[in-house]
C-alpha cells in the first residue's frame, strides 16, 4: 500500500515538473550531439560553432563499441540526441527503422552535393531519399616502412602495385631477419579486415555481394578465393608475426608503429597517431592493389544525421551545412590533417606537397562501402561469418571449405 | 495516547511482524522499482519480435521455441557451465589459503591483506585489457620473461588455442577476484571464537580435525555467500571473453551472456535476447536454490 | 626436602626447554608464513607493478617490441596525456565516480543494515519470498534489463544525473548487502538483544545503539563491495548519462583508443589503471582498520 502511495507521489511530482511552462521563446536553442570516440575534428567544429552562433551544441563522445547500444536505449526511451555522427555502415539500418529525419530537400539545395564522398552519400540514402551526409571520411590504404624498404633493397618510391609485388616486397623484408616481418593483419578483428581486405577483392573487379546487395557472391566470384589464397600465402610463409592471427584489433595501428613491420593495411585515422607517437617512423602510403593492378579502398568513417523526434531540425541542419562549408572543411578539417568530405577541396594549401595525405585522400575517390542493413551481422560481428571465413581460409588453409561456409552463412543472414 | 495510533493496539507478536516488514520495506521498494518492473518489461519483450529500433510485433512463444534450435545458445550454455566448474575451485582453494594466512594480526599483515585485495578494485574490463596486453606475443611481458629464461623457444600465443585461452582467462579471473573471496572467508573466520580452537587443541585435535569439525561448519553461511556470489558471477561472465578473446578462437569462448549481448545489440534482436535472459534467470534461481539446499543449516 | 627441591628444579628445566622448543617452533612457523605471504604478494603485485612501470615510460617505449623491463627514460607524459584526453580531462571523471560511489556506499549501508536486521530477527508473512526476490536481482544479466531500466529512469526524470545512477547501483548491491548483513546479525547471540529489549529499547534504537557496533565488520564489507562495484561499473554509467561531463571514470577509460577498430593506447591506459586504483586503495586502507580489529569475535566472546 505504502509503496503505491510513494509511487503515486513520485509520479505526481514528475507530472508537475513536466507541466512547468516551457522555456521562453528567445532563449538560444540548446542541441545535443553524439559522436563515437574517433579522432575526427568534431570537438573543434562544435567549439567554433558555439563561439559564433546563438544556438549551442553540447557534444558527447560515446565509446565506439557501445554507440549503437546507447543509441538504441536512447531511442527506446524517447531521448535521442538532436544531431548524431554515426558510423556510416549503420545508416541503412537506422534509416530503414524510421529513426532519422529525411533531409533530401536540404541536400538538393547544396551546390556541391555531387562532390561529397560517394560512398558516404550512398550509405546515407534509403529508398531514394537522403538521411545523412558525410562528416568524417576515412579510406583504407596501405602504409609501408620506407627504412625497411631501403634496407631490403626495394625502391621506396615505387611501392608494390600488384599482389605478387606485395608478396615479393614482404619476402624481401622478412629476409632482413631480426624479428622483421613483411606484413601485418589483425586476423581476429572482423571490422579491421572488412576495412583492409575487402578492397583487395574490389580492386581486382570482384565482390562478396552482388551489385544490388541482395545476395552473396562468395562462391560464384572466383576472385574471392584468389584473394583468400593471397592472404593464406602471407600467413603460410610467415610474412606476418604469428600473433597477428589472434590480434583482436588492439594492435591494428600500433603493430606497424613498432618499426619491424614492412607493410600494413590501415586508414587515414592512423596517420596522425603514427606521426605523433612514433616520430622516428619513416613511412609512406600506397593504394590497396588488385591482383594485376588497379586500386580500391573501403570508404569508412562517419556520416552526420538528425535523429527523428528532435524539435530543432532546421537549426541542426544549419550546423551540418556549416560543417561542410569551405571554411570548416579547409580551416578545421584540412588544417588538422583530416580529409575534407568534399573531394574538390582535397587540393588545399594544407595538403600541398604531402604525398601521404594526397594518396590517402585519393583513395576515397575509389572508396566503396557495402550497402546492407545487416552489415554488422555479416562483417563487423567478431563471431560472424566474415571473420570465421577468413580464419578458416587464411589460417587453416581450407579455402574451399571457408567459401562454402561463408556463402551459406551470408545467405542465411541476408535472407533474414 | 494508545487510541491515537492503531498500531499500539496490536499484540506484541503482530507489532514485531509489522516492525520486520518496515525494516525490509526500503529494500523491497528499491528492488521493485529498479529490478522487478524492468524484469516484467523484459518478460513482455520476450513475447515479441522486438528490434532495437523499428517496428515490433507480438510473436507469442516463438522466441522460446527458437532457443532449442539455436546451436550457439546450447554451445554457449555448455561453455559457460564448463567455465564455472573450472574457475570456482581455484578461487575457493586459494581464497581459503589466503584467508588463513592473513587471519592473525601479525606484523605487516595489513599490507599483505591490501596486496591480495588490490586486484579486486580494478574493473574486470580494465583488468582483462591488462591481461591481453601482458599475454601478447610481441609486447607482452610473459613471453618476454619466458624467452629470457629460455623456457620457450618462440613467443606463445596464449589466447590462440581454446585450451590455453581458457587457462589464461581462468588465471586472470582468479587473480582479479580471489581477494574478494578471501575477505568474505576472513569475515567468517573472524567470527569463530578462539576459545573453540583452544579447547580443541587441549583435546589434541590436529589441523584437519579442527578444519573439518570447527572451521568449515562454523563458516557455512559465509562459504554459502561466497560460493553463491562466485557461481552467479561466473555464469554471468561476459567482459573477460568480450575483451580477451572476442569469443575466439573459432567462437569457442562465447559465454551465454556474450551471446545474449550479441543478439540484443549486434543483431538487434532484443526480444530473442530477452527470452534467453529469462531462461537464464530460471536456471540461476534453480542453481542458487540447490546451493542453499546443500549448504542449509542442519540440526 | 632436598629431593623435592631437586624434582622441582628438574621439572622447571624440562618446562623451560619445552617452552623453548614450542617458541622455536612457533617462530619457524611464523617465518614460513611470512615466506609464503611474500611469495604470494609478489605474484599478486606483479601485474599492477608492471602496469605502473609502463605508465612511466615514454608512450613509444610502452609499445616497444620486445618490451623493456625498466624505463629507459622516466616520463609522466602518459599521465599528462590523460589529463588532456577528451573535453574535460580525467579529474572531472574521477570526481563523478567518487560522488556516485559515495551515494552508493551510503545508501547500500543504510538499506542493507535495515533489511539485513529485518530478515535476520523478525518473522513476517512473505519473508522467504521477499528474501529470494532480493537475491534474484543478481541473477539476470544486467545487459538484458538495461533498456527497460533506462526507460524507467527516463520516466522518473533521473537520467543524466549521478544520483539516478547511484540509485540503480544501490539496488544491485542489495542482494549481497542483505545476505551479508543477515549473516552478521544472525551471528550475534540472541541474549544480547533480548536483554536490551527487556530494558525497553525500541527496535530502531537497539539496532543503532548496540547491534551496529557488533556487526561493523559486515557493514564495512558492504561498504567496500559497494564502492568497488560502483567505481568500476561501465555499461549503465554509459547508457544513463547523456552528457559527457557526467561520464564516470570507467567510461572515460574506454575512450583511450587510437582509432575505431579497438586499437589501445597502452601507455595512457596503464596511467588510467593506476589513477583508478589509487582511490580504491585509499578507501580499503582506511576501512580495513575498522574491519580487521576482530570486533565481531570480541563481541561474541564478551
Amino acid at each position: 500500500m505504502s509503496f503505491r502511495k510513494t509511487l503515486f507521489i513520485v509520479l505526481a511530482i514528475v507530472i508537475c515538473l513536466g507541466a512547468l511552462p516551457a522555456a521562453a521563446q528567445d532563449e538560444p536553442i540548446q542541441m545535443s550531439m553524439w559522436v563515437r570516440s574517433i579522432p575526427f575534428q568534431t570537438q573543434e567544429l562544435v567549439d567554433q560553432w558555439n563561439a559564433n552562433n546563438d544556438s549551442q551544441i553540447e557534444l558527447t563522445v560515446v565509446p565506439s563499441g557501445e554507440f549503437v547500444t546507447k543509441m538504441g536505449a536512447a531511442i527506446a526511451a524517447g531521448e535521442p540526441p538532436d544531431i548524431a555522427s554515426i558510423d556510416l555502415i549503420y545508416t541503412p539500418a537506422f534509416a530503414a527503422a524510421g529513426q532519422l529525419v529525411d533531409i533530401t530537400d536540404f541536400v538538393r539545395e547544396l551546390p556541391y552535393a555531387d562532390s561529397l564522398t560517394p560512398a558516404h552519400m550512398e550509405l546515407g540514402m534509403y529508398e531514394g531519399r537522403n538521411y545523412a551526409v558525410p562528416t568524417g571520411v576515412d579510406g583504407s590504404f596501405i602504409v609501408y616502412n620506407i627504412d625497411l624498404f631501403e634496407q631490403a633493397g626495394l625502391d621506396p618510391d615505387n611501392p608494390p602495385s600488384t599482389w605478387d609485388g606485395m608478396l615479393e616486397a614482404a619476402r624481401a623484408i622478412n629476409d632482413l631477419g631480426d624479428d622483421t616481418y613483411g606484413y601485418w593483419f589483425s586476423m581476429n578483428c572482423a571490422g579491421c579486415n572488412a576495412f583492409t581486405f575487402l578492397p583487395f577483392i574490389w580492386a581486382s573487379g570482384g565482390d562478396v555481394l552482388s551489385d544490388d546487395y541482395t545476395e552473396a557472391t562468395i562462391a560464384s566470384d572466383p576472385i574471392v578465393a584468389e584473394a583468400l589464397a593471397f592472404y593464406n600465402t602471407i600467413w603460410e610463409e610467415a610474412l606476418v608475426p604469428e600473433g597477428a592471427s589472434i590480434d583482436n584489433g588492439s594492435n591494428f595501428v600500433s603493430a606497424f608503429g613498432a618499426g619491424n613491420i614492412g607493410m600494413a593495411g590501415t586508414g587515414n585515422f592512423a596517420i596522425s597517431g603514427y606521426t605523433n607517437d612514433f616520430p622516428d617512423l619513416n613511412f609512406g602510403v600506397f593504394h590497396i592493389p588488385g591482383k594485376e593492378g588497379g586500386a580500391a579502398s573501403f570508404g569508412g568513417g562517419d556520416v552526420i544525421a538528425i535523429p527523428s523526434g528532435t524539435e530543432h531540425v532546421e537549426e541542426a541542419w544549419r550546423f551540418i551545412e556549416w560543417t561542410m562549408s569551405d571554411e570548416a572543411q579547409i580551416e578545421i578539417y584540412a588544417a588538422n590533417g583530416q580529409i575534407p568530405v568534399r573531394l574538390e577541396l582535397v587540393d588545399n594549401p594544407y595538403f600541398e606537397g604531402d604525398d601521404r595525405q594526397l594518396t590517402a585522400a585519393s583513395a576515397l575517390a575509389v572508396g566503396h562501402t557495402p550497402y546492407t542493413t545487416v552489415y554488422n551481422d555479416l562483417f563487423n560481428d567478431p563471431n560472424g561469418p566474415w571473420l570465421e571465413m577468413l580464419q578458416i581460409a587464411i589460417l587453416d588453409g581450407d579455402i574451399d571449405g571457408a567459401i562454402e561456409l561463408g556463402q551459406e552463412r551470408f545467405t542465411q543472414i541476408m535472407e533474414g | 495516547m494508545t487510541s491515537q495510533f492503531a498500531v499500539w493496539n496490536l499484540s506484541w507478536v503482530q507489532r514485531r511482524k509489522l516492525t520486520g516488514l518496515l525494516f525490509v520495506l526500503p529494500t523491497v521498494a528499491f528492488v521493485t522499482v529498479f529490478f522487478i518492473v524492468p524484469l516484467l518489461m523484459t518478460v513482455f519483450m520476450s513475447f515479441h519480435d522486438w528490434p532495437l529500433f523499428g517496428e515490433r510485433a507480438f510473436t507469442g512463444l516463438a522466441n522460446y521455441s527458437e532457443l532449442g534450435k539455436d546451436r550457439q545458445y546450447l554451445k554457449s550454455l555448455d561453455f559457460t557451465f564448463r567455465y564455472t566448474l573450472l574457475v570456482t575451485p581455484p578461487i575457493f582453494l586459494l581464497g581459503f589459503i589466503l584467508a588463513s594466512l592473513v587471519r592473525r594480526n601479525i606484523r605487516f599483515i595489513g599490507i599483505f591483506r591490501t596486496i591480495f585485495f588490490l586486484p579486486v578494485v580494478i574493473g574486470l574490463g580494465v583488468s582483462s585489457l591488462l591481461w591481453v596486453w601482458m599475454l601478447d606475443d610481441r609486447i607482452g611481458v610473459f613471453n618476454k620473461i619466458l624467452l629470457d629464461l629460455n623456457l620457450v623457444t618462440k613467443a606463445q600465443l596464449f589466447l590462440g588455442r581454446p585450451n590455453t585461452a581458457m587457462n589464461v582467462i581462468i588465471l586472470s579471473v582468479v587473480w582479479k577476484t580471489v581477494g574478494f573471496t578471501m575477505i568474505l572467508l576472513l569475515a567468517g573466520l573472524q567470527a569463530i571464537p578462539d576459545e573453540l580452537y583452544e579447547s580443541a587443541e587441549v583435546d589434541g585435535a590436529g589441523y584437519f580435525r579442527k578444519l573439518f569439525y570447527i572451521t568449515l561448519p562454523l563458516m557455512r553461511r559465509f562459504i554459502a555467500l561466497a560460493l553463491i556470489l562466485s557461481v552467479i558471477g561466473s555464469v554471468l561472465s561476459f567482459d573477460q571473453f568480450y575483451i580477451m578473446t572476442r569469443g575466439g578462437p573459432r567462437n569457442s569462448t562465447i559465454s551465454i551472456v556474450y551471446w545474449i549481448f550479441n543478439n540484443s545489440f549486434t543483431y538487434f534482436k532484443m526480444g530473442y535476447g530477452s527470452a534467453m535472459s529469462i531462461v537464464l534467470l530460471g536456471i540461476l534461481v534453480a542453481l542458487t536454490g540447490a546451493q542453499f539446499y546443500v549448504l542449509r543449516e542442519r540440526e | 626436602m632436598a629431593a623435592t627441591l631437586n624434582r622441582d628444579a628438574d621439572r622447571a628445566v624440562n618446562q623451560l626447554s619445552q617452552q623453548q622448543i614450542r617458541r622455536l617452533r612457533r617462530r619457524a612457523l611464523l617465518a614460513l608464513r611470512y615466506v609464503i605471504l611474500i611469495i604470494f604478494a609478489l605474484l599478486f603485485l606483479f601485474p599492477i607493478a608492471w602496469s605502473f612501470i609502463n605508465s612511466i615510460k615514454l608512450p613509444a617505449e610502452a609499445l616497444a617490441v620486445p618490451p623493456t623491463y625498466l624505463p629507459q627514460q622516466v616520463s609522466l607524459e602518459n599521465y599528462v596525456e590523460l589529463t588532456t584526453y577528451g573535453k574535460i580531462g580525467v579529474a572531472q571523471h574521477v570526481y563523478n565516480s567518487a560522488l556516485v560511489a559515495l551515494i552508493t556506499v551510503a545508501g547500500s549501508i543504510v538499506l542493507s543494515t535495515l533489511g539485513g536486521y529485518g530478515f535476520a530477527r523478525f518473522d513476517f508473512p512473505g519473508k522467504n519470498f521477499l528474501f529470494i526476490m532480493v537475491l534474484s536481482t543478481l541473477m539476470i544479466p544486467f545487459q538484458s534489463i538495461l533498456i527497460p531500466l533506462f526507460v524507467m529512469i527516463v520516466q522518473v526524470d533521473l537520467h543524466n544525473t549521478l544520483f539516478g545512477l547511484a540509485l540503480v547501483y544501490i539496488t544491485f548491491q542489495l542482494p549481497f548487502g542483505i545476505f551479508l548483513m543477515r549473516n552478521s546479525f544472525l551471528a550475534v547471540p540472541l541474549e544480547i538483544e533480548e536483554s536490551a529489549l527487556l530494558d525497553g529499547c525500541s527496535s530502531l534504537s537497539l539496532l543503532y545503539r548496540l547491534m551496529l557496533r557488533l556487526v561493523l565488520p559486515g557493514v564495512v564489507t558492504v561498504a567496500i563491495y559497494a564502492f568497488i562495484n560502483s567505481w568500476n561499473e561501465f555499461l549503465a554509467a554509459l547508457i544513463f548519462m547523456t552528457d559527457q561531463d557526467n561520464f564516470t571514470l570507467p567510461v572515460f577509460l574506454t575512450t583511450i583508443r587510437y582509432g575505431i577498430w579497438g586499437d589501445v593506447d597502452w601507455g595512457a591506459l596503464q596511467a588510467g589503471v593506476i589513477v583508478s586504483i589509487i582511490p580504491s586503495l585509499g578507501i580499503f586502507l582506511l576501512l580495513q582498520r575498522y574491519y580487521m580489529d576482530g570486533l565481531m569475535g570480541g563481541a561474541v566472546k564478551n
